[in-house]
């Protein structure tokens, strides 16, 4: 019985501190908060309604997948990121800005962390992420959310 | 009487039902696998089917998928290791690789680079390819294995499930 107990109680602990671990891991290395996270469905629906102010989207992966959006490139890249940053430098600091990538999960994906740093750095109050979660394809072209030409 | 009578009917129904599922084309095991036909580097094209009578391994990847990327030396041990192995389903081992890359520059720079010399093709369009939608890609690294019949064996195999995965239809002697 005092096996039993001890040998839950090792997995209850290891437990909870992997999942202290991932969470202080995440919070860390992300430079959005969740608030700055844009539901897909979202954007879509201001796409889909011209009267609605429309925000700049900026593709900052592969391929400008979305409706309206410029194609800056991967910002792994140093010369896109410097297009970003130049492209940025010309709007006001309250502009309604999103970035998306699109790639692969954003645990993964080596894009996203650069062009959101470089927005909270230029001190821009009004930028969001794009919320893919898996992918352009699952989370976007799948619904049915506009596509770029 | 009558019973027996509709008794042969329905095993008749049953087997022709079950025979016509195995050659129906889809994406579980025991599928015939959807067709591809994508150019290769050079711009000619290259038919999945044309493949018929080897075990393929059909590999979507892209430069930009790091574990995909990754991978590729794992799968260059397998083609070299099973290139002419005889399976009992397939004589030969094939690797099918569909790039979603955009540019061509990188999937062109990635393959001279790393030497990889079994068959690759790509329509360049990223996530917008139609074989994403076709094979309802969720996630990149992700295969498909086939038999000499365009059958799936199996799906999403990697590490060393995959090399399981290939070794178990391998042909006994």
């Amino acid at each position: 019985m005092k096996t039993k107990i001890l040998i839950f109680l090792f997995f209850a602990v290891a437990t909870s501190l992997f999942a202290t671990k991932e969470v202080s891991a995440q919070g860390q290395s992300d430079p959005w908060t969740p608030q700055q996270l844009l539901a897909p469905a979202d954007l879509a629906k201001v796409l889909n309604n011209p009267k609605s102010p429309q925000p700049l989207v900026f593709s900052i992966g592969m391929q400008a997948v979305i409706k309206g959006s410029v194609d800056i490139g991967p910002v792994m890249v140093p010369d896109n990121l410097n297009t970003l940053k130049q492209k940025l430098g010309k709007l006001q600091k309250n502009a309604q800005i999103v970035v998306y990538c699109g790639c692969c999960p954003f645990s993964r994906c080596p894009n996203v962390r650069p062009a959101m740093a470089l927005l909270k750095d230029m001190r821009f109050t009004n930028y969001k992420l794009l919320n893919l979660p898996q992918n352009v394809k699952v989370d976007w072209i799948d619904k049915g959310y506009p596509m770029a030409e | 009487m009558r019973t027996l009578i509709l008794f042969v009917a329905l095993l008749l129904f049953g087997s022709t039902i079950s025979t016509l599922s195995a050659q129906t084309t889809g994406l579980e095991p025991g599928n015939k696998a959807p067709e591809i036909k994508l150019p290769t580097l050079k711009g000619d094209t290259v038919a999945l089917s044309t493949l018929k009578g080897k075990l393929v391994l059909i590999d979507f990847w892209g430069t930009w998928c790091s574990p995909c990327v990754q991978e590729q030396s794992e799968l260059a041990k397998l083609y070299r290791k099973y290139k002419l192995a005889a399976f009992t389903n397939g004589k030969g081992f094939e690797i099918y690789g569909v790039s979603l890359d955009v540019k061509k520059s990188n999937w062109e720079n990635f393959i001279n680079t790393n030497k990889i010399d079994w068959i690759q093709v790509s329509d360049l369009k990223f996530w917008r390819s139609p074989v994403a939608k076709t094979y309802n890609i969720q996630g990149l690294p992700f295969n498909v294995l086939i038999d000499g019949n365009g059958i799936i064996l199996a799906k999403n195999l990697h590490g060393i499930d995959l090399e399981k995965g290939i070794a178990r239809f391998l042909h006994k002697e």
